[in-house]
C-alpha cells in the first residue's frame, strides 16, 4: 500500500515536473503539423503543397506534413479540418471555389466562414481561354457573338461539375451574356479535359499555362485571367471589361477559426517569410506557379466579395 | 527523328541514371506489396526528391517507382489473397491457390517473369509505334470509353468462377455499390442518407482487403488444425519456375502483352481492366480453363503480363499531347514540368533526344526490374513458411493496418468489416466477388463516360453514335454476341463438369 503511493507521488511529481517544462518550452510549434488537401494526388495543390513545405521548416521549427483527403468535391477532407481541434496543429490547403462557391449549390457539414480563417493565400493558379489553332475564332468577342447567334452551338470541355475550369467559366458566360448558349462537357480533371479538346469533341476549353505552352501551333488563346497577361497581345479578363478575380484559382492556407491568436500570427509570419526565400522561389518558377501571395488578414477581407459573385453568377443560372 | 534515338540511348547510359532507377524499383516494389500504401501516394510523396535532380535521374526514379509499384502488388496477392493494388486484383484468383499447394515461390518468379516480358515489350512497341499510338488516344473519346468498359464487365463477369448469371448479378450489386454517394456528373448524393463518410463512396482499398482478404482468413480459420499445410509440405515452398514452365506460358504472356498494349493506348482505362481482360483471354484459349482459379500458374503469366504491359503506352499521350493517360501519369507532368520539360508536341520537337533517352531508360528499368525483383522474391516466399497459426493472425492485422494507413478514418474499418462479412457469405453460397468488385471500380467511370457522351451528342444519343463514333456502334454492336458466347461456354462447362465446384 505504501509502495503504491509512493509509486503516486513519484508519479505526480514526475507529471507536475514535465508539465512544468512544456511550460516553458510551450512553443508552437512543438510537433509537425498536419496540412489536408481536400484534393487528390499530383494536381496543382498537391504540386505548390509539396515545394512551400519543403521550405517552411526552417521558418517555423517544425515541419508540415501534406495529407491528401479527396472524394466528395472536397468535402471529405474540408470536414476533416473543421471537426479537428482548433490547436494549429491542423490545418487546410483549399481553394476559393471549395470555400466559398461550393456553399451556394449544396448543403454542406460545415460553414466555410465560420470554421476557417485565412492563413494565407499562397498564390493563385491561372486559367486562359483556348481554341484550336485553327479555328475561325480569332478574338473572344467573335466567339461570343457566334454564340449569341447560335445558342447550343459551341461545346466547352471544363474539368468537372463545380471544378476548378467549370465555375470561372460560368463566371464569364454569365457576364458575356451566353451562360445558356453553350453546351458544357465534363471532365475528370484538366488533363482529360486538354484530351476532349484536342480530340475536337469540344471548340473551347480553359487551361493552365503550363498545359498550354507546350502545345504551341495547336491552340489559340483568347483571353486571360490575371492583371498582367500570361500570353503576349492576348488581354485579360479586366481588359475587356470582366470581373478582374475570374479565371484565378486561389490556393490558400486555412486554419479553424478559433486557433489562438499567437499561433495564427506564428504561421502568418512563417509563411511571409517563405515568400522571401531563394529556394522557394526557384521551386515555385520551375513548376511553371507564380508567387502572388495576399497576406491572411487581407484575404479574409477578398471573402464575402466573393461570396456575393458567386451567389448572383448561380442565381442568375438557376433562372430560366 | 532516328538520330534523337541514337542521341537518347547515349544519354540514357548512365551508371548514376542506372542507380536512381534501381532505388525507384525497389521503393515501388515495396510500397506496392505493402497493403494500404499505394502507388500513387508513394510517387507523390517522392515527387519533391526529382525536383532537385537531373531529368536522368528524377525521371527515371519516379519510372521505376511506377513500375515496381504495379509488380509489388502481386506479391501479397499470390501469398496472403490480399491485392496489394486494384492491378492484382485478376492475381488474387491463382495466386493464394499456388501458395496453398506450396508453390509461392514459382508463382512469385511466374508474376516477375511474366511482369518484366509484359512491361519489356510494351515499352519497346511505344517506341516503335510512338506517333500511331498518340492517334489512338486522340481516336477514343467518351463514347468508345463507354463502349468498351460496358464489353469488359460482361467478359469479367463471364470469366468469373461458377455461374454466368450469379456472375451478372454480382456485377450489379457492385455497380449499385459503386453508386453509393455522389453521381460522377451532378455531384449529387445518392443512397448515403447523410452520412458525411460515404459522401465520396465507399473507398476502395478498404472495400477490396474486405473482399478479398478477410473471406480467406474465415475459411481457413474454420478448417481445422491437420487440414494446414503439412510440414513435407514446407520443403518444396522453395520450388523455383522453370523453363519449360515458363515457356508453356509463352502464347499466354504474347496475348496478355499485346492486350495490355492496346488497353495503354486508351486514356482512362488502366491496369485493372488489362489484368482482367488478360486473364480472360487465356481461360477462353485454353484447352483446361477448369484449372483456371485452382492455382494455375498460367493465370498469374496471363494478369501480370497484361498489368505490366499498360505502363509503357500510357506514357504516350503524356509525351506527345501533354495530356497524362492515367493518375500516375499525371505526377510524371509535375516531374517533367519541374524540369523545365511542358509535355505536349512541342516537347518532341525540341527535346526529342531526352524524351527518347526517357524511353530507352524505361527499356532498362525492366532489366534492373528483372535482377531487384528476382533478388528479393526469396525474402518475400519465406513469409509462407511461417507457421499457420502465426500466419493468419498476422494476416489479420495487416488487413486492419492496412486499411488504417490508407487516411486514417476509423469509418474504413467498418467498411473492412463490412465487405468481409459480405465476401464470406458470397464465398459460402458460391458467388464469386470479382465481378462486384469490377462493377465498383469500373460503374463510376462507366456513367462518367456515358453522361459525357450523352451531352456530346445533345442528346440524340443513336444518331451521334452511328454516324460521328462508328467505333462505339461496332463495339456495341459485338456486345450481344460476346456475352451470348460467354454464357454459352458458361453452360457448356457446367454441363462438362457438372456444377462448378
Amino acid at each position: 500500500m505504501r509502495i503504491r503511493n509512493l509509486t503516486k507521488l513519484l508519479l505526480g511529481a514526475v507529471l507536475a515536473l514535465g508539465l512544468s517544462i512544456d511550460d516553458v518550452k510551450a512553443e508552437y510549434p512543438e510537433k509537425p503539423i498536419t496540412l489536408v488537401l481536400p484534393v487528390g494526388a499530383g494536381g496543382s495543390h498537391d504540386r505548390n503543397a509539396r515545394v512551400f513545405t519543403s521550405v517552411i521548416p526552417t521558418y517555423l521549427g517544425n515541419a508540415i506534413i501534406v495529407k491528401l483527403m479527396p472524394g466528395a468535391s472536397g468535402q471529405t477532407g474540408t470536414a476533416n479540418v473543421a471537426r479537428a481541434k482548433p490547436d494549429g496543429y491542423t490545418l487546410l490547403f483549399t481553394h476559393n471555389y471549395f470555400d466559398q462557391l461550393q456553399k451556394h449549390v449544396k448543403k454542406l457539414p460545415y460553414n466555410t466562414d465560420k470554421d476557417f480563417i485565412t492563413v494565407g493565400k499562397l498564390n493563385s493558379g491561372n486559367f486562359s481561354v483556348i481554341v484550336h489553332g485553327n479555328s475561325p475564332y480569332k478574338s473572344w468577342g467573335q466567339l461570343v457573338a457566334f454564340a449569341k447567334k447560335n445558342p447550343g452551338k459551341l461545346k466547352f470541355a471544363h474539368s468537372g461539375n463545380w471544378g476548378a475550369t467549370h465555375a470561372p467559366a460560368l463566371q464569364l458566360f454569365t457576364e458575356a451574356g451566353i451562360a445558356k448558349s453553350i453546351v458544357m462537357v465534363p471532365y475528370k480533371g484538366g488533363g482529360p479535359s486538354m484530351r476532349g479538346f484536342l480530340a475536337r469533341e469540344a471548340d473551347f476549353t480553359m487551361q493552365f499555362k503550363s498545359t498550354i505552352l507546350g502545345q504551341k501551333g495547336k491552340v489559340r488563346v483568347l483571353i486571360s485571367a490575371g492583371t498582367k497577361t500570361a500570353f503576349k497581345g492576348v488581354p485579360t479578363f479586366k481588359d475587356l471589361g470582366y470581373t478582374s478575380d475570374i479565371g484565378l484559382m486561389h490556393r490558400v492556407i486555412m486554419a479553424p477559426r478559433n486557433i489562438p491568436a499567437d499561433r495564427l500570427a506564428k504561421l502568418r509570419g512563417a509563411l511571409l517569410k517563405v515568400q522571401k526565400d531563394k529556394t522557394y522561389k526557384r521551386l515555385i518558377k520551375a513548376i511553371g506557379e507564380i508567387t502572388d501571395y495576399v497576406d491572411g488578414a487581407a484575404y479574409e477581407k477578398q471573402r464575402p466579395a466573393q461570396s456575393k459573385a458567386y451567389k448572383a453568377m448561380i442565381s442568375g443560372l438557376m433562372k430560366k | 527523328m532516328f538520330e534523337s534515338f541514337i542521341e537518347g540511348i547515349g544519354l540514357a547510359l548512365r551508371v548514376d541514371t542506372m542507380l536512381y532507377m534501381s532505388g525507384g524499383l525497389f521503393l515501388g516494389m515495396f510500397v506496392g506489396a505493402l497493403p494500404g500504401f499505394t502507388t500513387l501516394m508513394a510517387m507523390a510523396i517522392l515527387l519533391p526528391i526529382s525536383f532537385f535532380l537531373d531529368p536522368l535521374l528524377g525521371i527515371p526514379f519516379l519510372i521505376g517507382v511506377y513500375k515496381g509499384g504495379i509488380y509489388g502488388g502481386s506479391i501479397p496477392a499470390i501469398l496472403v489473397s490480399m491485392p496489394g493494388t486494384g492491378a492484382a486484383v485478376a492475381t488474387t484468383f491463382d495466386g493464394p491457390a499456388l501458395t496453398k499447394k506450396g508453390q509461392a515461390r514459382k508463382a512469385l518468379e511466374m508474376a516477375l517473369f511474366s511482369s518484366v516480358t509484359g512491361d519489356l515489350t510494351s515499352d519497346i512497341i511505344t517506341i516503335a509505334l510512338i506517333g500511331p499510338i498518340a492517334a489512338v488516344a486522340l481516336l477514343l473519346g467518351p463514347p468508345e470509353l463507354a463502349a468498351i468498359l460496358l464489353l469488359a464487365l460482361i467478359v469479367i463477369s463471364a470469366t468469373s468462377s461458377g455461374v454466368f448469371v450469379k456472375g451478372l448479378l454480382m456485377l450489379v450489386i457492385g455497380l449499385f455499390f459503386g453508386m453509393i454517394g455522389q453521381d460522377p456528373i451532378g455531384a449529387l448524393s445518392r443512397f448515403s442518407f447523410g452520412i458525411i463518410e460515404i459522401e465520396s463512396g465507399i473507398p476502395l482499398l478498404p472495400m477490396l482487403i474486405g473482399v478479398f482478404a478477410l473471406p480467406e482468413i474465415f475459411v481457413n480459420i474454420e478448417k481445422r488444425a491437420s487440414a494446414f499445410i503439412k510440414a513435407e509440405d514446407l520443403k518444396i515452398r522453395g520450388d523455383r519456375l522453370t523453363w519449360s514452365e515458363f515457356k508453356s506460358c509463352g502464347r499466354t504472356i504474347a496475348r496478355s502483352t499485346m492486350i495490355g498494349t492496346s488497353i495503354g493506348m486508351i486514356p482512362g482505362v488502366g491496369q485493372v481492366v488489362a489484368a482482367f481482360m488478360g486473364y480472360a483471354a487465356a481461360k477462353s484459349a485454353s484447352t483446361h480453363p477448369e484449372t483456371f482459379g485452382e492455382g494455375e500458374i498460367e493465370g498469374i503469366a496471363a494478369a501480370e503480363a497484361a498489368n505490366n504491359a499498360v505502363n509503357g503506352p500510357t506514357l504516350v499521350p503524356l509525351l506527345t499531347l501533354g495530356i497524362p493517360g492515367d493518375n500516375l501519369t499525371v505526377i510524371l507532368v509535375g516531374a517533367f514540368i519541374a524540369q523545365g520539360m511542358r509535355p505536349g508536341p512541342l516537347l518532341m520537337e525540341e527535346q526529342a533526344p531526352l524524351v527518347f533517352a526517357i524511353l530507352v531508360a524505361m527499356v532498362l528499368a525492366n532489366i534492373l526490374f528483372l535482377g531487384i525483383g528476382y533478388v528479393c522474391i526469396p525474402f518475400f516466399a519465406k513469409v509462407v513458411t511461417i507457421r499457420k497459426s502465426f500466419l493468419l493472425p498476422l494476416t489479420l492485422v495487416f488487413a486492419f493496418a492496412g486499411t488504417w494507413v490508407f487516411r486514417a478514418q476509423p469509418f474504413d474499418l467498418g467498411v473492412l468489416v463490412f465487405f468481409g462479412a459480405f465476401g464470406y457469405i458470397a464465398k459460402k453460397l458460391h458467388f464469386d466477388v470479382t465481378p462486384m468488385a469490377m462493377g465498383f471500380i469500373l460503374g463510376p467511370t462507366l456513367e462518367y463516360s456515358f453522361g459525357q457522351s450523352v451531352t456530346l451528342s445533345s442528346g440524340n444519343l443513336l444518331p451521334y453514335m452511328l454516324f460521328e463514333r462508328p467505333i462505339t456502334g461496332v463495339i456495341f454492336a459485338i456486345t450481344p454476341i460476346v456475352t451470348y458466347l460467354m454464357w454459352r461456354r458458361s453452360a457448356r462447362l457446367r454441363k462438362q463438369f457438372g456444377t462448378e465446384e
